[in-house]
């Protein structure tokens, strides 16, 4: 991943995190991240339609042009923060990154498993999307891949779990 | 159907004490009361008020009574089952693997009577898993030996753990008796259970009135005193606002002091065992594996005295526990820090906190912490995880390897512009444990080193 965008990482910081085989997510996520702005900016223009009637136009139309301007610079940055999204199968745990402001590594054991949940909204179904998210002990734990193909959301929910039971340790 | 709704007696359940009802209905007394008021009082007149206190007691022992007859437990294999309830009936089955610590928690009107409440901390469970109240004392102690044996029936304790210790002149020395008196002659001690310490009772006065609250109390008192110094018109409104602020202001410092009273803790083959209380006295016992963290800390005033308060964090505990505050349990409500190295190494197999050097953190951190960075600190010794922080009131929280559940590092814009990084590594508990403010590649470099870590220790205990 580094490779295909090397102007995201200008910190030195090629060190282990990444010389893992991150595996990204699939594309179409990109999709579905648009159509969930797109909804919320829909839904802020609204507000500001309504607003516009009871409080003025000019206040309105510069908060909608704000609107529109953020949902033009979120749009952008989406694609940049889908291709953020990565995961990797270790022998022992998940890796799971994301985040193009805050970055965030999670590590999570498959012995610390307690369940494995795959959902699959009604968007993220049309699109074959689903995601994987496994639970430890730890409500803190935080290992959700989003925006995994159905075929690869089954396989990494098999492999965990199998790998789960083969670890498993209570608490 | 028929099975289901049949008295507990004749399905091989065990009833609880039939002094139940009378005690559930005295509680609820205070609750009826309350509830009428004194305007109610002021309202009815004193004949017509006790008719309408005695008609709603006497319902609560109606309803306490039927509720003892449908309630019922017993130990089926590993598991414990609870069967209760008359119109919803409902049968729980807690298996014992999940059991995290048992309570034995004795209410005055329960140290009366010479009965005790058995309570279950279970993972996953919202309120403390169905409390057995009551039973006499000795059916608690024997239950809970039951319970904690059949637990950790299929556990093997982790290799070679108990170090010796260097010894500490321990100003604290115990000389007190285990129990306190009132529990001598009661079968509350396991056999094989030494004492470990024994908090001295004016020690733990002191240390109360060593906080903030008991210091801000007088000031805030003044404050309001001062303008009636000027012109005194005594309010009864004004006056016992004060007085209820006040009572707000010091309840927990007198909450401490009431529950932590003649606190012992006491270490032996089911784990180690608490034993605190004034009024209500409890016995908390948790499995040594059932530590998923141990805090260490300095309040600032106590560190005039040179006091540290220590805590436990076991999962299930906090998760439903009447005050935010009180999250984790306590360790040690207050010590010397010799006699808290000593305890802490018992509860972590040898660790001896002292011995630890921090890694601190790197100097830019000053950016983003001004005040905490040469407090920040980070030690990887062979067993646990060492997170010192803190500035005003230092905090030290070790973490087990073996009861990591995940590590995370979390990267933030003005950290990555920093090139730092925090360091959280969760687990089953509630106490934090996040290092931060570290040079970004140590970060993951100790994310890395924690998890292969930890998954050696699961290895080794498995």
């Amino acid at each position: 991943m580094p490779s295909r965008h090397p102007a995201d990482l200008p910190d030195p910081l090629a060190a282990w995190p990444e010389t893992i085989a991150w595996q990204p997510v699939s594309h179409r996520l990109v999709w579905l991240a648009q159509a969930h702005l797109l909804a919320w900016s829909a839904a802020a223009l609204l507000v500001c339609a309504v607003a516009g009637a009871w409080l003025g136009v000019w206040p309105a139309l510069a908060v909608a042009a704000l609107v529109v301007v953020g949902t033009a610079v979120r749009a952008v940055l989406i694609v940049r923060t889908v291709r953020a999204w990565g995961y990797a199968e270790r022998d022992a745990d998940l890796l799971v990154r994301h985040g193009l402001l805050v970055r965030r590594l999670s590590i999570v054991p498959y012995a610390r498993m307690q369940y494995v949940d795959v959902t699959a909204g009604p968007l993220e179904r049309l699109l074959g999307l689903a995601t994987v998210q496994m639970h430890t002990a730890a409500a803190a734990s935080n290992a959700r891949v989003p925006g995994l193909s159905d075929a690869d959301a089954a396989r990494l929910r098999d492999r965990l779990t199998a790998l789960g039971e083969l670890q498993q340790e209570g608490l | 159907m028929t099975a289901v709704t049949t008295a507990p007696a004749q399905r091989g359940l065990s009833r609880l004490h039939p002094l139940t009802p009378l005690l559930r209905g005295a509680r609820a007394l205070a609750v009826i009361v309350a509830a009428i008021s004194w305007q109610g009082y002021a309202q009815l007149g004193l004949s017509r008020w006790l008719l309408l206190v005695l008609a709603l007691l006497l319902l609560a022992l109606v309803l306490a009574a039927v509720s003892w007859l449908v309630t019922g437990y017993a130990v089926v294999g590993r598991e414990l089952r609870i069967a209760e309830g008359l119109l919803f009936r409902r049968h729980r089955t807690i298996p014992l693997e999940r059991l995290q610590a048992v309570d034995v928690v004795r209410p005055v009107l329960a140290r009366l009577t010479g009965l005790a409440e058995l309570k279950l901390e279970v993972v996953g469970a919202h309120k403390t898993e169905a409390p057995l109240s009551y039973l006499t004392l000795r059916q608690a102690a024997l239950l809970r030996e039951h319970l904690l044996t059949v637990a950790a029936a299929d556990w093997v304790p982790m290799p070679g753990v108990a170090l010796p210790l260097p010894a500490v002149a321990d100003p604290d020395a115990a000389t007190v008796p285990l129990m306190p008196p009132d529990e001598i002659t009661l079968p509350g001690a396991v056999p094989g259970e030494r004492l470990v310490h024994a908090v001295a009772n004016r020690r733990l006065l002191a240390s109360q009135l060593l906080t903030t609250h008991v210091w801000v109390a007088p000031l805030a008192l003044l404050a309001v005193a001062l303008p009636y110094l000027e012109s005194p018109v005594w309010t009864f409104v004004g006056v016992a606002s004060t007085v209820t602020a006040l009572g707000g202001v010091l309840a927990r410092p007198v909450r401490r002091i009431v529950d932590d009273w003649h606190f012992r803790i006491g270490s032996g083959p089911a784990g180690l065992t608490l034993r605190h209380g004034l009024l209500e006295t409890r016995v908390q016992t948790l499995p040594a594996r059932r530590v998923q963290a141990v805090g260490v800390t300095w309040p600032l005033l106590w560190r005039l005295a040179g006091w540290v308060h220590a805590s436990i964090d076991v999962a299930g505990y906090g998760a439903h526990d009447r005050q935010a505050e009180t999250h984790v349990d306590r360790l040690l409500p207050v010590a010397a820090p010799e006699t808290a190295r000593r305890v802490v190494a018992d509860v972590l197999g040898g660790v001896d906190f002292a011995d630890l050097r921090p890694i601190p953190a790197p100097r830019r951190a000053r950016w983003l912490a001004p005040l905490r960075q040469p407090r920040l600190g980070v030690a990887v010794p062979d067993s646990v995880l060492a997170i010192w922080d803190g500035w005003l009131t230092r905090e030290l929280v070790l973490v087990p390897y073996a009861r990591v559940q995940s590590v995370r590092v979390v990267q933030g814009p003005l950290r990555r512009a920093l090139h730092l990084a925090d360091v959280h590594v969760d687990t089953a508990g509630a106490l934090r444990a996040v290092a931060t403010h570290r040079d970004a590649r140590e970060a993951y470099a100790l994310a890395e080193e924690v998890s292969q870590r930890a998954r050696a220790a699961r290895s080794r205990s498995v």
